[in-house]
Order: structure tokens, then C-alpha cells, then sequence
């Protein structure tokens, strides 16, 4: 008797609660695709439309023909890709590397990569664009993805995994005369398929995020990415909000497709950022 | 750990198996070598110029010209800069503590029996999957005066807010956009220590009769003190790094009031182009990041024991 009331009692508490929850997680998702749909001269009419009415087709085209966000789409796609590939690939050896070989100073190599974790791009940034300098590279591909084709966390994330994987596979292949390029192509990358996942969504969301970097090497158009085309459009048609709706709405969407796609490997680099023992 | 280790007691044995084994280490280093080239050019190099480049007066057009610690000295003296320094510590504290009880009560929430759970944790986490330029740009307009965050404060009788028109706004708008974003993230890392506390300390504190609110505090809060713990220090240092939302909402304004640190180091390099003093600020910002790195690392080797 008392426990069905104190679980009917739960249930009415935390639903209401749940969709409270949602509300305020889904709000602005919802609002930038609405108004991405409304007239300007309905935006901000009192009291506000919930729905679109009259409906705007136009703003996604307009806001598309404004400036060359084909160009910036495909930019950060391409910088994405590349750094994502790069953290796979080079994380993916040295964390090999640092689990499974024993060597010389592996345990200095490992801290050092571990403590750049801890050193944020806000500190570097001046002397990181005076080397970039230096080497040309302002307004470059090389510039916007070089720096960041391995990070610590890969590394880190790669060793760990690498070290749950038991050795007999490799040595199994050694035996049999595989040379270790192979073992490692062969054997060890297809054994990571779920850290590797993990760590590829992890780094492409991190990247797709990218904005203080391409802020300061950037500043040819034909290389901007998605974010500073957004923030430019902003800065230069700060009135047309149906149109930076639908551009935010646009540099939205690779994010919640992979997402909804890859939901669990989404999830799992996010829980293993935080499990660092 | 333990096979590795067995190869080599063989190889020192052994004069063939030696070669091997020394083979093997160079093919190890062979395959660390770009990663650990990529973080010394990008990573450490800049790091040690950061504090050469704090000792001079470096504006790119004329060669850097060495003042010693005169850039230091300014900025101890600079209002600016300690007042963008206050601005950086209370977004710190005021977004960072919320985002952690906020988040440690969403994961509990969802570590429960719950009727299309994965409905509404995939809608609690979408904030995460939101960029942060569009972020800046869709609060933005919602923090419009005539937006919908003023009209859901009209639902409860509250009265419009210049969000992003007032010095004394402008930090909360910013402070609540971070607490959004940052929440579901450290829900992620908190489920996933909630679901290694094994589920038999719960069976045995229901016999004995203790509700869910002395589960919570004897068994989960002791059991998730190193998440706890972990979770703090993350969300400190990724909130001291905040930049695009408040240089995309007000450019660091109005009045100074949302001008943090990197922003202002930021503005300093890439609008005034001072390196220097730019540089030096960057040393400030880092020993802030190494005080809480050195606080982690004595949390790690605590943990250990």
C-alpha cells in the first residue's frame, strides 16, 4: 500500500520533470529550424508564433546565394575528415606503441603526450600562429589541420584500449612470420573497430567545432570553414535572422546525423574523455 | 604488461632473440616518432616560446625587442586585465558549480527505471551536439528582447531582460548558454561511473530498509567521488577556455562585461597585435590550467594507493 503510493508519487515527479528536461535541451534546436521558416517581419511579433505562419521557403537558398557556403561546407568537411583520419591513424600507432612494445623511455614519451591534454590551444595560440607563420602556412589546409592531426586524448584512448586486448593474437602472428606493419594492419586495427569508432566521432565533432584556430589563420574566403562563415554572416546580415537561422540549421546537421547514426560510439568518446585512471 | 615483460628477460638470454627484440623497439619508435614530432613542433614549441615571446614587445612588423618582465608589470597594473581576469574567474565558478550538481542529479535521473529512456536522454544530450558558433548565433536571438527566453519569463510573470544590452546581464546570458551546453557532457561521464557502482550495494541497502535519498549519500557519493572529482577539474579548465559564445553574442561587451581571458588575449594578439603582452597573458592562463592539472595529478596518484 505505501509502496504503490510512493511509486505513483515517483512517477508523477519525474516525468513532468523529464519533459521539462527535453523542453530545455530540444528549445533551441526547435527555435532555429522554426524561425529558420518564418518571415522577418513575423519574428518577433507579439506574442511570439510557435509555428511558422505564413511559411518562408526562401531563406535557405537566400542565405546559400549570399555567400559561398558551398565552399565553407565542403572546407570543414574536408578539415574534419583529414583531422579525424590523422588522429586515427597516428593514435592509433602510438598508442600501439606505447601498450603493447617495450623500449627506452616509453613512460616519458607517454607522459608527455598525456600532459598536452592538459595544455589548451587559449595558451599557444600566439607563438603557435608565429610558427605557422613561419612556415607559410597562414590561409593554408596545412595550417587548419597539421597542428591538430594527433591529440593526446587519441593516444591516450588508443593505449588504453590496446592494453585490455590480449597479446597472444600478436605474438600468434609473430610466430607465423608476419612482419609488424602487417600485425599491426592486420591484427591490431581490426581489434580497436570500437575505440576507433569511439575516438573517430569524438575528434570529428571536436573539429567540426573548430573556431578560435581558423580565426586567426583564415582570412581568405575560399578557405573558411563553416563556423566562420556563420559568424561572419552574422557579424555582416545581423538583421536577417530567418537566414542565419537556416545556415545555423545547416552546420548543424552533419553533427545530429552522425549522432543519430553513431550514437554509441558519440556517446562512449565522451565517457571515456572522462575516464582517464 | 606482463608478456612484453617476459620477452625481454628471454631476449637478454638470448644473443638472437636480442636483435629481435631490438628490432621490435625500433619499429615502436618508428610508429610513435610522427606523433611525438607533431606535439613537439605544435605543442611544446609554442609553449616554451609563449614565454620568450612574454619578455618582448612584438607587434609582426618589427623584430620581437626584449623588455625583460615589463610586460608583467603592466598587466599586474592593468585594470583591463585584472578585470577581465574577475570575469574569467566567475564565469568559472558561477557556470562550473550548477553544471555539476546539474548534471550528477540528470545522470542519477536517468540511471533509473524509466519508460522510453533513450528518448529522453538522447533529447537531454542534444545540447551537446550543437556547435558552438551556432550556439552563440541561436541564443543570440532568443536572447532578443522581444525573444522567446523574455517571453517564457513573461509565462511567469517576470519582467523582460536586456539580456545582451546590459553590463549586468550579459555575463548570466553567457553563464546559462555554458551551463546548457556543458551539462549533458558531464551527464555522459557521470552515467558511466554511475553504471560501475555494482548493483548489489543498492540490493543490500534495500533490505536493510535505507531509502533512495541514504542510498544517494552512503552509497553512490562515496562510490563516485573520483568521477566527482574528475568531472570538477574537466569542467574548470574547459570553462576557463569559453571564446566563440561570448566573442560572437558581444564581442566581449557591453562594457567589458564578457570579455574573459582568452577572449581578451585573443583581442590583444589578433586586433591590437601586442605578441608580448598577449604571450604574457597567456602565461597567466597557463599557470591558472597548471595549478588545476598539478590538483589532478595528486587526485590520480591518490586514487592509486
Amino acid at each position: 500500500m505505501m509502496r504503490g503510493s510512493s511509486r505513483w508519487r515517483r512517477i508523477l515527479v519525474t516525468y513532468p520533470l523529464l519533459f521539462l528536461i527535453c523542453f530545455i535541451g530540444l528549445l533551441p534546436f526547435y527555435w532555429m529550424v522554426s524561425c529558420s521558416f518564418k518571415t522577418n517581419d513575423t519574428m518577433f511579433l507579439m506574442p511570439l508564433r510557435w509555428f511558422p505562419d505564413p511559411i518562408n521557403w526562401n531563406a535557405y537558398g537566400e542565405a546559400w546565394r549570399a555567400q559561398d557556403f558551398t565552399r565553407y561546407f565542403l572546407n570543414s568537411t574536408f578539415v574534419a575528415v583529414a583531422i579525424t583520419l590523422g588522429n586515427l591513424l597516428l593514435g592509433s600507432l602510438a598508442g600501439y606503441s606505447l601498450s603493447k612494445f617495450r623500449y627506452f623511455g616509453r613512460g616519458v614519451l607517454f607522459i608527455l603526450i598525456l600532459s598536452t591534454m592538459m595544455l589548451p590551444l587559449e595558451v599557444t595560440m600566439v607563438p603557435l600562429f608565429l610558427i605557422i607563420k613561419k612556415l607559410g602556412w597562414p590561409n593554408t589546409y596545412e595550417g587548419l589541420i597539421v597542428p591538430f592531426i594527433v591529440e593526446g586524448f587519441g593516444v591516450f584512448l588508443m593505449r588504453q584500449y590496446l592494453i585490455s586486448v590480449p597479446s597472444e593474437l600478436i605474438e600468434a602472428a609473430r610466430i607465423d612470420g608476419a612482419s609488424e606493419l602487417r600485425i599491426y594492419w592486420g591484427i591490431v586495427m581490426p581489434l580497436c573497430k570500437p575505440a576507433l569508432a569511439a575516438l573517430g566521432v569524438f575528434t570529428f565533432r571536436e573539429a567540426w567545432d573548430m573556431y578560435i584556430w581558423p580565426l586567426i589563420i583564415v582570412t581568405k574566403d575560399s578557405l573558411r570553414t563553416l563556423p566562420l562563415g556563420i559568424s561572419l554572416f552574422m557579424s555582416s546580415f545581423g538583421t536577417a535572422w530567418d537566414q542565419l537561422m537556416a545556415v545555423a540549421a545547416i552546420g548543424t546537421l552533419p553533427m545530429v546525423l552522425l549522432f543519430f547514426f553513431l550514437q554509441r560510439s558519440f556517446i562512449k568518446g565522451i565517457a571515456i574523455s572522462g575516464l582517464k585512471d | 604488461m606482463v608478456v612484453s615483460g617476459s620477452i625481454q628477460s628471454r631476449s637478454l638470454r638470448n644473443p638472437f632473440r636480442l636483435t629481435i627484440s631490438g628490432k621490435r623497439a625500433l619499429f615502436a619508435y618508428a610508429i610513435i616518432l610522427p606523433t611525438i614530432a607533431i606535439i613537439f613542433i605544435f605543442r611544446f614549441l609554442p609553449m616554451l616560446d609563449a614565454f620568450y615571446i612574454s619578455l618582448t614587445e612584438y607587434d609582426l612588423i618589427r623584430p620581437p625587442h626584449f623588455i625583460w618582465l615589463q610586460n608583467f608589470v603592466d598587466l599586474v597594473q592593468d585594470p583591463l586585465f585584472l578585470h577581465s581576469a574577475r570575469v574569467s574567474v566567475t564565469y568559472v565558478v558561477l557556470s562550473c558549480v550548477p553544471v555539476w550538481i546539474l548534471s550528477l542529479a540528470l545522470a542519477v535521473l536517468f540511471n533509473r527505471e524509466i519508460r522510453a529512456k533513450n528518448f529522453f536522454r538522447s533529447a537531454t544530450f542534444m545540447p551537446v551536439v550543437m556547435p558552438a558558433v551556432v550556439n552563440a548565433v541561436v541564443w543570440t536571438f532568443m536572447y532578443h528582447q522581444d525573444g522567446v527566453v523574455n517571453t517564457i519569463l513573461e509565462w511567469f510573470g517576470l519582467d523582460p531582460v536586456p539580456w545582451l544590452r546590459s553590463s549586468k546581464w550579459a555575463l548570466w546570458a553567457v553563464i546559462l548558454i555554458g551551463i546548457w551546453r556543458a551539462t549533458p557532457y558531464y551527464m555522459v561521464i557521470f552515467l558511466a561511473g554511475l553504471q560501475a557502482i555494482p548493483q548489489r550495494y543498492y540490493e543490500a541497502a534495500e533490505i536493510d530498509g535505507a531509502g533512495s535519498w541514504r542510498q544517494f549519500l552512503f552509497i553512490t557519493l562515496p562510490l563516485l567521488k573520483p568521477t566527482i572529482l574528475l568531472v570538477m577539474v574537466m569542467s574548470v579548465i574547459v570553462a576557463m577556455k569559453v571564446f566563440a559564445v561570448p566573442l560572437i553574442m558581444t564581442g566581449g561587451g557591453p562594457a567589458d562585461a564578457t570579455r574573459v581571458l582568452p577572449l581578451f588575449i585573443y583581442q590583444t594578439a589578433f586586433e591590437f597585435f601586442k605578441m608580448g603582452r598577449a604571450a604574457a597573458m597567456s602565461v597567466f592562463l597557463f599557470a591558472a590550467v597548471m595549478i588545476f592539472t598539478i590538483f589532478q595529478i595528486r587526485l590520480f596518484s591518490r586514487g592509486e594507493e
